[in-house]
């Protein structure tokens, strides 16, 4: 079974559709990457799947199960989300702001239980925050703070993590760094991660599946090097790209492109 | 108190922190008392006043003390807790560290709705003692619901921001409506209602204590029991989505409750503005930002802060008095513009 | 607006100004404005409590003759009443454009910037402490009121990291107004002045006196023509700091020049008035649907249009419910209100 099935949705205004009859399924333990030209829809195909934004028609089935005829904590046992632009008010500690990723498995007024106290503890030590957890989350660097996020994700103990675009605003190092972390989640845990990525090497490099989007629909799906070829490149965003293969990962990778209109062709190395 | 092996040391060092400033700030209310005791049109000496606790003093002195005073006393702390927990809810829900219950109509719907009741009454004794609070809480509420539906956009919900800015409007509005009204007053109801918008906490006998009593022992705990729910709230639309919090319905309860919370306590105070600002943020400082902490914390400042101003009010311009919202006015707007200056959003 | 100050050349945004301009539409209020007030002012002096025709109107303004009653009502309490009703319209509508036009923010208005509450804490102090002060000096009160009021608002937001949003200086007014309101009302409660202000809080033109004409009108006539004059300026700074640095406009300069102007027209017609907000909201904006984006023509129409509003909100005031005056305060927030939420709704929006 796929962790997530989107089946025939439509999303946006009445009058103003985003996307339109989109249907796409998402692997199991594996890493899955939307990516796609600004505006081409992704982040609205992300804010329904993890149910922020309503599908006017079609539905979003969580393990087969329709997404919005379930109990909205039960989804968040199985799947955690981490937005974009997530934002922490200025006075919590990182281990206060972990301990929230606990919020769908505590009852009204508990204390955090001993489960709840490992969970945070495993994410911190997983994410390598242990020294900087009775910091303040806000005077943390770019990275960190992406890192406590993702911590915070942990701790909610789901077997689906959803990322939007956890890399951006982050300089290469900690790009790098966030992913492989990532990387390390799926391989160990085996855990289900689909994000989102603007880096189309990143994409390529780390993922076992990816969607390619133009306009709000889905130009083409599958392995990293069924999706990175010159015709969908160009396709999707309407570049010409030289395509080597990954040193690291062996998929395909672009050394460097230009667009079609000034282009002298696509090269495969 | 289980799992005290799992705290780290940092949490257990800053629980230690929460209780010590929670006892600091029980003695600075329980001074304050004693003091606010003393203070008034007729002086009476510390050991009077002890005195007259304990069942010792003239039949003029404990009349002084038990039915002007000290109802009086305790309606301040009452409101002012009210309104804190109000404010606090509202900041963690609108996600602005600016909102306060009058920011959503409550003082100007309370105010308007008073207004429009003394106004059929010839003088003010003639109206009902007990109406009037009544009155003031449907007025309240009624403005803040006003306020709730012209902020609602349909796909998007509440947007903070609009809240805030129809607030404003509204109560410009409201305002204006009521110069209108002003100048049909007569002299003896003008300066009334003058002092009740002033906020002097006007209502201040026993009965009105046990009219106020009942909402915040139901709603104080309540509210606090939603304190995990208000920290999800604070992070944002999606990641409170993600956590799996029902983010419309659990942001619609809490603004009920702090309407409501906030138009009980008003309507036996009068308008009196800025405690539910200033009590949430002076907590914040004092103890970070889990609402565990600030909710319980943030009463008792404020319970402080308008005890503070009413024995201020009562003692500066002896023997005239200057109404307890006045004073808090005047050392929070400074405070809110000190804020502003301070926020980056 | 559709285009944005990154995605074009600072040139570009100028002649796109010019383009959206429409003069003829300009010429078109200013003439048609002319003829509208002219027509409103008589209708306003001839209606009210007592009905006057127009030939008696007309025969007190060019043969007045000071034994009939009808004459004397006319040029004692109508005459000046009107006038002052157009001009302080004026000074509120231009007052509101300039502040939108230099902030670059669609929310602003003096009575929501803490100008009008500035000047009515100044004035609560002279009742409470100089009952009986001449007018002139009143006057000057009223500025140093509006520019106290003015100057925290703008100091609080030009202190903050991010500057001066629409949001915080909407806020900030409101702290700022709420908090001179209290000290007012202190004073008005502790003196017993508080009819007395409410009175003149409530915004009537009611009681404008050819004295008072006489020390405004200077002022005003002043500070429209320098209006005006900057107007050039002002669109340049509506395109934003960085354009205006770009096209070499000196903004310090221009920036303080227009701050004295909007002091000057604030305190002045809150002097006459009292608190009116919401005038210097809204007709700019409709000022700036009819003409476009160039304050050359937005400064005239918004005078045009906000000497109409006023004198027929006065004219409303007066026979909505006689012989009860209706305070046109709360008139012009009936249509302000929805109209500052419409606004919002729509998200703040450009300038």
């Amino acid at each position: 079974m796929d962790a997530l099935d989107v089946n025939n949705i439509s999303v946006g205004y009445s009058n103003d559709l985003i996307i339109k009859d989109l249907s796409v399924s998402m692997p199991k333990h594996k890493i899955t990457t939307i990516v796609g030209p600004n505006g081409c829809g992704k982040s609205t195909l992300l804010k329904t799947i993890v149910r922020v934004l309503q599908a006017k028609e079609g539905a979003v089935f969580l393990e087969g199960k329709a997404i919005h005829t379930l109990d909205t904590k039960e989804v968040a046992k199985r799947m955690a989300i981490l937005p974009q632009t997530a934002q922490a008010p200025s006075g919590l500690t990182v281990f206060e702001l972990v301990s929230y990723g606990r919020f769908p498995h505590r009852k009204r007024m508990g204390r955090l239980s001993k489960q709840d106290y490992e969970y945070i503890h495993w994410a911190l030590d997983v994410t390598g925050l242990n020294d900087l957890r009775d910091q303040p989350a806000n005077a943390l660097s770019g990275g960190q703070r992406q890192r406590v996020w993702i911590a915070m994700a942990l701790a909610q103990g789901t077997d689906i993590l959803v990322l939007d675009e956890p890399t951006t605003y982050l300089d290469l190092a900690h790009q790098l760094d966030i992913l492989l972390l990532l990387q390390r989640l799926n391989k160990e845990e085996g855990r289900t991660i689909i994000m989102v990525l603007h880096d189309l090497n990143h994409a390529s490099r780390f993922s076992d599946y990816m969607i390619a989007m133009r306009d709000g629909a889905i130009v083409t799906e599958g392995a990293p090097n069924e999706v990175m070829t010159c015709d969908y490149l160009r396709r999707v965003f309407q570049i010409d790209a030289e395509l080597i293969s990954c040193p690291y990962s062996a998929n395909p990778v672009c050394l460097s492109y230009q667009l079609c209109e000034h282009s002298v062709g696509c090269k495969v190395r | 108190m289980t799992n005290k092996q799992w705290k780290t040391k940092s949490q257990l060092k800053k629980e230690r922190q929460v209780k010590l400033t929670a006892l600091i700030i029980f003695i600075l209310i329980s001074v304050c008392f004693f003091i606010s005791l003393n203070t008034g049109h007729i002086r009476l000496s510390p050991q009077e006043t002890l005195m007259t606790l304990f069942g010792q003093g003239t039949e003029q002195q404990s009349l002084i003390l038990f039915d002007f005073r000290l109802p009086r006393m305790v309606i301040a702390i009452l409101v002012g807790m009210g309104l804190a927990v109000s404010g606090a809810v509202l900041q963690g829900v609108v996600r602005n560290p600016l909102a306060e219950p009058g920011i959503i109509g409550i003082n100007a719907g309370a105010g308007l709705a008073v207004m429009l009741f003394i106004s059929f009454f010839a003088t003010v004794s003639d109206a009902p003692v007990f109406a009037m609070p009544m009155i003031a809480f449907i007025g309240a509420g009624g403005v803040a619901l006003l306020i709730y539906i012209l902020s609602y956009k349909r796909h998007e919900g509440i947007s903070p921001i609009r809240l805030v800015l129809t607030g404003i409007a509204i109560a410009a509005g409201i305002d204006a409506l009521m110069i209108v009204l002003t100048l049909r007053l007569d002299p003896d109801n003008y300066q009334f209602l003058a002092t009740w918008i002033a906020g002097s906490i006007w209502g201040s006998n026993w009965k009105f204590v046990l009219a106020l009593l009942p909402w915040l022992l139901v709603f104080l705990p309540f509210i606090y029991s939603k304190s995990s729910v208000l920290n999800i709230l604070t992070l944002g639309d999606e990641t409170a989505i993600g956590l799996g919090a029902h983010m419309e319905r659990e942001r619609r309860i809490l603004l009920i409750l702090a309407v409501i919370v906030a138009a009980a306590c008003v309507s036996v105070s009068g308008g009196i503005g800025f405690v539910g600002l200033i009590a949430p943020h002076l907590t914040r400082r004092l103890v970070g930002d889990k609402h565990e902490y600030i909710i319980p914390i943030s009463a008792m400042v404020g319970g402080l802060l308008l005890l503070v101003a009413d024995t201020l009010g009562r003692w500066m311009m002896q023997p005239s008095e200057i109404p307890a919202g006045i004073i808090v006015a005047v050392i929070g707007a400074p405070y809110f513009l000190y804020l502003l200056a301070k926020t980056k959003d | 607006m559709e285009w944005s100050k990154e995605q074009m050349d600072e040139k570009e945004q100028l002649k796109k100004v010019k383009d959206t301009a429409r003069p003829t539409v300009g010429i078109l209020i200013l003439t048609v404005g002319t003829l509208l007030l002219i027509f409103s002012l008589a209708l306003s002096i001839s209606l009210g409590a007592a009905d006057i025709d127009f030939k008696t109107v007309w025969g007190t303004i060019f043969h007045f003759n000071p034994d009939l009653v009808d004459h004397q009502i006319i040029w004692e309490l109508r005459i000046p009443r009107v006038i002052g009703a157009a001009i302080v319209g004026s000074c509120f509508a231009v007052s509101g454009a300039l502040m939108q036009g230099m902030t670059r923010n669609p929310l602003a208005d003096s009575g929501l910037l803490g100008l009008n509450a500035g000047a009515a804490f100044m004035l609560a102090l002279c009742f409470a402490f100089f009952p009986g002060l001449p007018y002139s000096y009143v006057i000057v009160f009223s500025f140093l009121g509006a520019a106290l009021g003015a100057g925290i608002v703008y100091g609080v937001g030009s202190l903050s990291e991010n500057g001066l949003t629409p949001i915080r200086l909407v806020l900030a007014g409101a702290a700022v107004s709420a908090l001179l309101g209290a000290l007012s009302e202190g004073i008005a409660l502790y003196f017993e002045i508080g009819q007395d202000l409410a009175f003149w809080y409530a915004g009537g033109v009611s009681g404008t006196t050819w004295g008072q004409l006489k020390v405004v009108t200077p002022w005003l006539c002043l500070a429209l023509i320098g209006a005006i004059a900057l107007s050039r300026s002002i669109t340049i700074l509506s395109l934003g700091e960085e354009v205006a640095i770009g096209l070499g406009e000196r903004m310090g300069r221009v920036k303080l020049l227009s701050a004295v102007l909007i002091l000057i027209l604030a305190g002045a017609a809150v002097s006459v008035v009292g608190a009116v907000s919401f005038v210097g909201l809204i007709v700019p904006h409709l000022a700036r649907r009819l003409v476009g984006h160039d304050y050359r023509w937005i400064i005239p129409a918004s005078a045009m249009l906000g000497a109409l509003l006023v004198v027929l909100a006065d004219l409303t005031a007066r026979i909505i419910n006689p012989p009860y005056e209706t305070p046109i305060g709360a008139l012009i927030a009936l249509l302000g209100v929805p109209f500052f939420l419409y606004l919002a709704r729509k998200g703040g929006g450009h300038v």
